[in-house]
């Protein structure tokens, strides 16, 4: 049920309903509570893969590299929203995640495409572009968050630095920088250990398309150092754009709910 | 001889926090040199007047002024470097105690800290120890240190006793008479005006958030409450 590039037929997608089928029993059996949502998902997933790989294909074909870089725009705007949301509570952060993970997306691809590491072409803009938006979004959303939960609990150290004439940026500095460390472990664990515990999805998809290990790594190390470049400069961007919305003019903590 | 403005004025402030009042047209002043006493029960808004005075808040109506200043036409870094706060329960801030020091003013030299630990009687410790077990009336006095390392004109000191016990508390304020005898202008808020007594020449005190009595320790009324 595959064909020459080891891709699935549809056959093979439906026969791999199979694992939903099974999820479904265990979870029917072991009383989850999820087997409706299991179905809501499964579907959802099919649907989304759907439209989207049909609108890659106008896109490829079409479209040219302005329809990728809108493309990727669009994605970039989602996925501010969806970082922004993880730090409910925190002023502007819809807003700071967008900008964030969009300047984090425009450096690492300029690098990317500026260098010709990569082709500019649609078919390597878009979904390497995701990469990069992805590896973006996780890193600002766990910024946002943890610069949240320390401005709030954190409120008494901070005040007592404001309180000795620093500056909110100084008195914010040590706050910001644990953010930003936090934020930046996965991606450093990512990197530490690619290839010794799981083999990384662009090495992945290129090894199934049939290309050679060691074409494959080129690619994937590429691929690693522009995941860390993004989640570094869009955390480090996230942090810095908040830090502006919690203080006001007079170096004062803005009251967080 | 020229009048010296007091170190802080107050006039008509009113401060509110959603729909709750916490100060209501209070119209005082804190002397220049030595100890005042800012006092009231609990709740009656002495820690949020103490906001007032380095821009930690901003009243709703009225002016706050420092040495004739309204605070608004002062730089608010400059402000808060001249006018030092120490909170009730300090929080340190740095690994090691000439570090602690350095916080706000990062040139200080060995000298310097050795002359700040003299000035609030830690000079038994080593400025490299670690400021991890501290007690508590060390710690207090560790934070009026990291305050004046910038000098200061003004120290504002909330609640500097209520967390220590009976001999570190005596201690703290030994070392509050020593600013005041040094020059420095230092407004306590306390709940406990007894324990001021002997230290603090002026008071000020609030309940329910008005001004109810002002004047030399002595002959304010303050029947005291927590």
């Amino acid at each position: 049920m595959t064909t020459a590039a080891n891709i699935p037929s549809w056959l093979g997608v439906a026969a791999s309903l199979t694992l939903i089928l099974l999820a479904g029993v265990v979870a029917w059996r072991t009383r989850l509570g999820i087997t409706r949502e299991l179905l809501i998902v499964t579907v959802r997933a099919f649907a989304q893969l759907a439209a989207v790989g049909l609108l890659l294909g106008v896109v490829f074909d079409y479209g040219g590299l302005p329809a990728a870089f809108g493309w990727l725009a669009v994605m970039a705007v989602i996925a501010g929203q969806v970082a922004g949301r993880r730090a409910a509570g925190l002023p502007g952060s819809r807003r700071n995640a967008t900008i964030a993970i969009a300047v984090g997306v425009v450096v690492t691809m300029g690098v990317l495409l500026a260098l010709r590491i990569i082709d500019s072409t649609p078919t390597v803009v878009i979904p390497v572009g995701g990469m990069v938006v992805s590896g973006a979004m996780v890193a600002t959303g766990v910024t946002l968050r943890r610069v949240r939960d320390d401005a709030r609990s954190s409120r008494p150290e901070i005040e007592a630095r404001l309180a000795l004439g620093l500056s909110a940026r100084d008195a914010f500095a040590p706050t910001r920088r644990d953010a930003v460390r936090t934020a930046l472990i996965p991606s450093m664990d990512q990197t530490k250990v690619v290839g010794l515990i799981a083999l990384p999805g662009a090495m992945t998809g290129l090894i199934l398309a049939g290309v050679a290990p060691l074409a494959a790594i080129r690619y994937q190390i590429a691929v690693m150092y522009m995941l860390l470049s993004a989640a570094i400069v869009a955390a480090t961007l996230a942090a810095r754009l908040t830090e502006r919305d919690l203080f006001d003019q007079a170096h004062r903590l803005h009251p967080l709910d | 001889m020229t009048d010296t403005p007091p170190a802080f004025r107050l006039l008509d402030v009113s401060l509110s926090r959603g729909s709750a009042r916490i100060l209501t047209q209070v119209t005082a002043a804190v002397p220049a040199g030595g100890v005042t006493a800012l006092v009231g029960p609990s709740g009656s808004g002495k820690s949020s007047l103490l906001r007032l005075l380095n821009r930690f808040d901003d009243p709703d109506s009225g002016h706050v002024f420092v040495a004739g200043t309204d605070v608004r036409d002062v730089d608010v870094l400059e402000l808060r470097r001249r006018v030092g706060l120490v909170a009730q329960r300090p929080v340190l801030l740095a690994p090691t105690i000439a570090a602690e020091l350095r916080v706000g003013h990062p040139d200080l030299t060995s000298d310097e800290i050795g002359a700040l630990l003299r000035r609030v009687g830690l000079d038994h410790l080593d400025a490299e120890r670690t400021t991890a077990g501290l007690s508590g009336g060390e710690a207090q006095r560790l934070a009026f240190a990291r305050a004046l390392a910038l000098q200061p004109e003004v120290l504002l000191l909330d609640e500097p006793t209520s967390a220590l016990d009976s001999t570190a508390a005596d201690t703290v304020l030994e070392v509050v008479s020593s600013f005041a005898a040094s020059g420095l202008t230092v407004l306590v808020v306390s709940h406990d005006l007894a324990r001021l007594a002997d230290v603090a020449a002026h008071a000020i005190v609030l309940e329910g958030g008005r001004v109810v009595d002002e004047g030399p320790t002595d002959t304010v009324k303050y029947l005291g409450g927590n």
